[in-house]
């Protein structure tokens, strides 16, 4: 028996408030696949998990390793296996994701086009890559709009803000966009656009909350608490914080008046960022319910490493550029899952690294799980291991394992979408995550003529594409002939109910995606 | 390798960045990269085709462009320690990194987000809770002692106090009302909540914290004659004054000066600056913009040997910028070192702290500081390019192309087969397409091969003794040089020393970099600079009892 609902599921609550609730079973119709009140379709999610890292590394086949200082020559470390299809064999970086293998597609083949002949920014094919790695890549890579110089940005709406402006106003927030580097430790550098991989037009960013701690108090802060004795002090401190943010915005109008008119744009661009988060305060104070629950407060954030000299280093010291990527990445992934869970979003981003990101990996190397035991941490920071920085440890199985660290950060989010009961199935059914990685490895973008395969390449990339949200049927290898990876985007897009078949410049799908 | 692409591989940069060596000609620079990917060509950048008269060379300077610009993650924690008496330096922990180029106030780079709103909540509920939760905090900061939770003398004495620096203006009344609001929270009959005066003063510090006129520098001015050049009033200047020198708010003693109509008189900003810099903030201050300048705010060594080159640069420039010519900042033959640094620069145990003869050890000045000299490496050691730019850019003020897409600037210049590093840097040297540019920066750095990452002399390659480092280097056009010491000399009888020194703290003192026509005013400071016997005084003085600096420039939109 549906109770009477109204489209944003609000009602009456014991305490006489106003308050939202998330999917209840008690909401969904027999079959449990669709809202039973409204009889449409269950919430599609839409999610990216990305890694600031190439396939493989410097001048070093997809077979060959230097290991503890031996030069060996091994099959099954570079991400993509021999076969097409279901049963592949599964890589280095994909053993994290086995349990998985029925739940995605591995997508393989994928390029972006570049002038060959040219290195001019005016001849920059539709949906290429400015022939300059760094920056080059990141705009046909997230948006599908060709890159016309060597800077870190995107020059149209990136897939996960196209599929958030098409399902604009219906959750509390329209995207959840998050990172877990927080610096990006080259000292004497800042990370000048590399931060980024959520643009709501060109050149506008939609900046990543980089904070574990105030991202979950943005999230979960305005939830009732379960225990009724503190329900009345929530009830105040949430008046209290909205009297607060209403006074802040009573005085809008009388300072943006006697500023220029530059600062009405930038203080006015301020205050509405003000008001959003008023609106948020206050628009439906959420409850937890059902599956909906308030997750563990994650306390303070780990602490932000220092910066690094740059480059593989022996001196990298095990605290040195690392801010515990690893238990902030699992506390965002938490985060993602129950704010799909609540319905507070559909869209969500996890930028678990930067673009040549100069993250130390010893930390996440030392002990690690290897098919070929380490006898050390790798000595470098991850953009150095693509370029050999640490000479004992490069090559293939050395950027392999970097890639699995990332890759598990996805398959932990897969993995609780997959436990969340959802309708007759699980979240994971209504779902799409893909993992997307910076680039491939096969010629070298700046100089194609080079025999030589390199990190900084635009060819020979993989995606991972999860979930069976809008038809989706995973669970195999599609080897494409070169598909653009905003292909792939479009189609991840169509499954969250995107009705369009372009992603910037680029049009069309990966059907096979679809089964 | 044969590939021409890999012709100068190596040291040379790509993308402004890391990898640096660095196309935008400096290392550090964060210009690349920000949303003006498609380059709009001819104009202002802001599309309208126009060319704002700013940025004509020769449309006479009256003003600087001036907006709101948001204080930063230091000037942020800076603001609250003098405030709210709070040291916990909550924004530094709280908030996303400032991006610098290299100075972190650089407000081209500033906007608004919901990621960031979320984060100034954060501070602002951190830093009240742990006011109102700490007795000595709160009455440090209480002018008052409350009679019980409804007093609204008391509160409207705290509003008036806290709105007035926080905000560095005189409030008027019907702007105090507003906040008396937050009382009703304190005297709220709720039998649930444990509610009292410091409940409504835990809100107005939230309130007071998430303001846009607590987080920005807003100046509105009056206007002038002249088209889009407002005069600031004195709260105003004082506030410029205030972050410029310090780094954070007014104190007591200039808000009286702004009361007291001081600052709006050009000549009489002289001497409320003399007072200001007697402040240990205004060396602090310095030291800061050093650190951004010259690369080495964040270098990577262990925090015991960073902490001592801190104090042995920091010392030098608290020196140099109190007494005599600045120019002892790069030529002084002494520095301020204790024993562990005496022995890591090879020097003599001076047994305590203190000055330490440089003797004929080819140091001289802040290039010789471990500081300084850990800026930039890469691949594990320095990068004689890396340093050439800095030296080029930084000190000498002047640009260095960005290379060309097709050099692979990620590996080490060089084949693997020569051994030692002077040799790998060969293509850079014999290879027309590379030297054009690297002739502008190799040779610099190779003069300070001697020096490792850590600023110690070394004889030979780290590692390989049969790599001796000959250490000659050149800074062409201007002469050739061996260490530091010399180094410092050329630049400074390059002649191009004392005005790149100036348009540094330009830059650093608007907040971006220059506008065309501020060379004007970048030309007219360095004389007064010069003449003043390079006295950094006289370029403080200079520039803040300039007309301008009491005035703004509206932006052309």
């Amino acid at each position: 028996m549906a109770m009477k609902l109204d489209r944003r599921t609000v009602l009456k609550g014991a305490a006489g408030v106003t308050i939202g609730l998330p999917v209840l079973e008690c909401m969904l119709d027999d079959h449990g696949v669709a809202h039973a009140q409204s009889g449409g379709a269950l919430p599609q999610r839409y999610g990216i998990v990305f890694a600031g890292q190439a396939l493989g590394g410097d001048d070093h086949e997809k077979n060959r390793s230097r290991i503890n200082g031996e030069l060996m020559t091994r099959e099954g470390d570079f991400i993509v296996p021999p076969e097409s299809g279901s049963g592949y064999t599964i890589t280095t970086p994909l053993r994290s994701a086995q349990h998985l293998v029925d739940d995605f597609s591995l997508v393989s083949g994928m390029r972006i086009p570049y002038n060959e002949s040219s290195a001019e920014p005016g001849d920059v094919p539709a949906g290429g890559a400015y022939r300059d790695f760094h920056g080059g890549g990141s705009s046909p890579l997230l948006s599908g709009m060709r890159s016309t110089a060597a800077s870190f940005t995107a020059n149209g709406p990136t897939s996960d803000q196209v599929v958030a402006q098409m399902q604009s106003g219906q959750t509390l927030i329209d995207s959840l966009v998050l990172r877990a580097q927080p610096s990006f430790y080259l000292a004497g550098y800042s990370f000048a656009g590399r931060h980024r991989i959520s643009y709501s037009a060109a050149g506008s960013p939609v900046e990543a909350q980089d904070s574990p701690q105030t991202a979950f108090t943005s999230l979960f802060g305005n939830f009732m608490p379960d225990d009724s004795g503190q329900q009345a002090q929530h009830d105040f401190d949430q008046r209290s914080r909205r009297s607060v943010l209403d006074l802040i915005l009573g005085k809008r109008d009388t300072l943006l008046a006697k500023v220029g008119a530059t600062d009405r744009v930038r203080l006015g661009d301020h205050f509405d960022a003000i008001r959003d988060l008023e609106r948020r305060v206050s628009e439906v104070p959420q409850v937890a319910a059902g599956q909906c629950m308030v997750p563990t407060d994650p306390g303070a954030d780990p602490t932000v490493g220092t910066d690094i000299a740059g480059s593989g280093s022996a001196d990298i010291g095990t605290n040195d550029g690392y801010s515990d990527e690893f238990t902030r990445s699992r506390v965002m992934a938490d985060l993602i899952h129950m704010a799909w869970v609540c319905d507070l979003t559909r869209v969500a981003t996890l930028q678990v690294t930067a673009f040549q990101s100069h993250m130390n990996v010893y930390p996440i190397t030392d002990g690690v799980d290897s098919p070929i035991p380490l006898n050390r941490g790798i000595l470098a920071d991850l953009h150095e291991v693509g370029h050999n920085g640490d000479t004992e440890m490069r090559g293939q199985l050395a950027v392999s394992l970097c890639l699995e660290w990332h890759i598990k950060h996805w398959a932990y989010l897969m993995d609780k979408l997959k436990a969340t009961p959802e309708g007759a199935g699980t979240m994971l059914d209504n779902s799409v995550l893909v993992f997307m990685n910076e680039a491939g490895h096969g010629r070298h973008l700046n100089s194609p003529s080079d025999a030589e395969p390199k990190t900084h390449s635009v060819e020979d990339m993989a995606m991972l594409i999860g979930g069976r949200a809008g038809g989706l049927s995973p669970g195999g290898h599609i080897a494409t002939g070169g598909a653009h990876p905003a292909q792939l985007l479009v189609s991840a897009m169509q499954a969250a109910g995107y009705s369009g078949d372009t992603l910037g410049e680029v049009s069309g799908n990966v059907p096979e995606v679809f089964g | 390798m044969l590939a021409f692409a890999l012709a100068c591989g190596g040291d040379i940069g790509q993308s402004g960045g890391p990898d640096g060596d660095s196309p935008a000609s400096d290392p550090g620079s964060n210009d690349v990269g920000d949303g003006d990917a498609t380059g709009d060509g001819a104009g202002d950048g802001d599309g309208d085709g126009t060319i704002d008269s700013s940025d004509d060379p020769d449309a006479p300077y009256v003003a600087s462009d001036s907006v709101a610009r948001r204080l930063t993650r230091a000037e942020l924690d800076n603001a609250l320690r003098d405030l709210l008496g709070d040291t916990a330096r909550a924004a530094t922990t709280l908030l996303p990194e400032d991006p610098f180029s290299p100075y972190d106030n650089d407000y081209t780079g500033q906007a608004a987000s919901g990621a960031l709103i979320d984060s100034f909540s954060s501070l602002a509920d951190d830093v009240a809770a742990r006011i109102v939760s700490d007795p000595d905090l709160l009455s440090g900061m209480m002018p008052c002692t409350p009679s019980g939770p409804g007093d609204s003398a008391c509160f409207r004495q705290l509003v008036e106090q806290l709105t007035q620096r926080a905000f560095r203006r005189p409030m008027e009344t019907s702007e105090l009302d507003v906040y008396m609001a937050l009382l009703d929270f304190a005297t709220e009959d709720n039998p649930d909540v444990d509610n009292d005066f410091d409940t409504a003063v835990e809100l107005l510090l939230r309130a007071v914290i998430m303001d846009p006129e607590f987080l920005y520098r807003v100046e509105a001015g009056e206007p002038t004659d002249d088209d889009r050049i407002f005069q600031l009033n004195d709260y105003e200047i004082a506030t410029r004054m205030s972050f410029l020198l310090w780094g954070t708010i007014p104190d007591d003693a200039l808000w009286a000066d702004a009361e007291a109509g001081r600052l709006t008189d050009a000549e009489g900003r002289r001497s409320v600056l003399t007072r200001m810099r007697e402040d240990p903030r205004a060396l602090e201050q310095l030291r800061r913009f050093h650190a951004m300048w010259l690369g080495y705010r964040v270098i990577p060594h262990s925090p015991e040997l960073t902490a001592a080159f801190n104090r042995e640069t920091g010392a030098l420039i608290d020196r140099s910028v109190s007494e005599g010519s600045y120019l002892d900042l790069f030529t002084s033959d002494e520095t301020f070192i204790d024993d562990t640094l005496a022995a890591h620069y090879d020097l003599p145990a001076p047994g305590t702290e203190t000055w330490v003869s440089y003797g004929d050890s080819g140091r001289a000045g802040l290039l010789s500081h471990g500081s300084f000299l850990s800026a930039f490496g890469k691949f594990t050691d320095t990068s004689p390019t890396q340093r050439g730019i800095l030296i080029r850019t930084r000190l000498l003020c002047q640009e260095i192309p960005p290379p060309p897409p097709d050099v692979m600037a990620d590996q080490p210049p060089g084949d693997d087969d020569a051994l030692c590093k002077y040799d790998r840097y060969e293509q850079h040297r014999s290879s027309p397409s590379c030297n054009g540019c690297h002739g502008q920066m190799d040779p610099i750095g190779f003069g300070l091969e001697n020096y490792d990452l850590a600023g110690r002399f070394r004889e030979h390659d780290d590692g390989l003794p049969d790599c001796t480092i000959e250490g000659q280097g050149e800074v062409p056009p201007y002469g050739s040089f061996s260490g530091p010491a010399e180094l410092a000399q050329l630049l400074i009888d390059s002649g191009e020393l004392e005005r790149c020194v100036t348009s540094q703290f330009f830059s650093f003192a608007v907040g971006r970099e220059l506008k065309a026509n501020e060379e004007q005013a970048v030309d007219a400071l360095t004389e007064d600079f010069v003449g003043a016997g390079t006295a950094f005084g006289e370029l403080l003085e200079a520039y803040v009892s300039s007309e301008a600096f009491g005035l703004r420039k509206e932006p052309e939109l």
